[in-house]
């Protein structure tokens, strides 16, 4: 999922990091005090997800987890991908400082708009906290992967089939990071329920 | 001035069926990039060798590839796999002419782990599939560090 340096276009990635940096601006004005922590949790698990790969098949595959840290802590997502993307483009060379902007977009967007379109299903019933999970996961890797392949398209039209290559070859990624996000909300809606801010309520 | 007109014909003699010679002899070329090997060929220095064919073989005398040059005497593949001896490339230039053009494993073992996509990719791949553990703990920590420090900047702000 992460975009390497060389790869996009000098306009693409300098509106990935206006938006990136808007984003971040309006996520840290939203962070709430009391969250700050959950909002470290939840980076460092999206830190680390992506050290963890799966081999399906002949292809190996790791999990992104952004959306469960986009349904857990809406706009505060942003900073907190941010963040994880950073370190992770210094100490392990994913993705690369020049393209953070545009990879914070690919992945906090759709992490976003999982938390307002998913989180009012959460504690309603179990099956529809493990649904909603499973949806917000799902539809943030498809959304993300979207998200990718424009990127690629508006840096060279040409890219249109590899975009197309690239949102085919992430979807065992988002049944699987759809079953993950489900399985987490539902348990940590029984053992953590303060993270989820539904709860709160 | 006899016996120097008497050199002069005969290092005329001697130069004109050398220069002939150099006319036909065949020369070819060959060097690795980015997992291919490209080769040139040609007669003398000015004369392309086109549409010769090359065969390509291994230490033990097997053929690997066999191809024709193009209109510029050029031809190039891709280095197959496994490949584990010296190559030895050959330019058949028509009858009696030929040449050949060497290339050790080295040099090919050497340039192909250098531009190869998918041993790029192989290390890629090994590199993300073994991080430090000390370098997750220390981003970990960061982050936590980062979440600190803005805990701290809130707290200031609401006690103001």
């Amino acid at each position: 999922m992460h975009i390497s340096e060389g790869v996009l276009s000098g306009p693409v990635l300098a509106t990935g990091a206006v938006f990136a940096l808007a984003g971040t601006y309006i996520g840290l004005k939203k962070i709430d005090y009391d969250r700050i922590v959950h909002v470290a949790i939840l980076a460092s698990a999206f830190f680390v997800a992506s050290l963890i790969h799966v081999n399906i098949g002949p292809a190996s595959v790791h999990l992104i987890l952004n959306g469960i840290v986009g349904l857990l802590l809406g706009f505060a997502a942003i900073p907190a991908i941010l963040t994880a993307l950073l370190l992770q483009a210094v100490f392990f060379q994913y993705g690369g400082l020049t393209t953070l902007g545009v990879n914070v977009v690919v992945m906090a967007v759709p992490a976003v708009l999982a938390h307002y379109l998913f989180l009012p299903l959460l504690g309603k019933s179990s099956t529809l906290t493990f649904t909603a999970g499973f949806l917000a996961g799902l539809f943030s890797i498809l959304f993300s992967s979207i998200l990718l392949g424009l990127a690629l398209w508006f840096t060279n039209q040409n890219f249109f089939e590899t975009s197309l290559a690239i949102i085919t070859a992430y979807i065992p990624v988002m049944i699987i990071e759809g079953i993950v996000t489900g399985f987490c909300v539902a348990f940590l809606l029984k053992v953590y329920p303060e993270i989820i801010p539904v709860k709160k309520k | 001035m006899k016996i120097e007109k008497i050199l002069f014909v005969c290092l005329v003699l001697v130069l004109v069926p050398l220069n002939i010679a150099f006319a036909h002899k065949v020369i070819i070329f060959a060097w690795v990039e980015d997992g291919m090997i490209y080769s040139q060929s040609s007669f003398g220095s000015k004369r392309k060798a086109k549409n010769c064919a090359i065969k390509v073989e291994n230490e033990k005398g097997f053929i690997i590839h066999k191809g024709l040059t193009d209109q510029e005497g050029n031809h190039s593949f891709k280095i197959p796999k496994n490949i584990d001896s010296d190559l030895v490339l050959t330019l058949v230039a028509g009858t009696g002419h030929q040449a050949q053009w060497k290339i050790s494993i080295d040099e090919i073992v050497a340039k192909s782990s250098d531009k190869d996509i998918p041993t790029i990719m192989g290390k890629k791949e090994n590199l993300e599939k073994s991080p430090s553990i000390l370098k997750i703990l220390t981003g970990i920590a960061m982050i936590f560090i980062l979440a600190m420090a803005a805990k701290f900047f809130k707290k200031g702000k609401t006690l103001k």
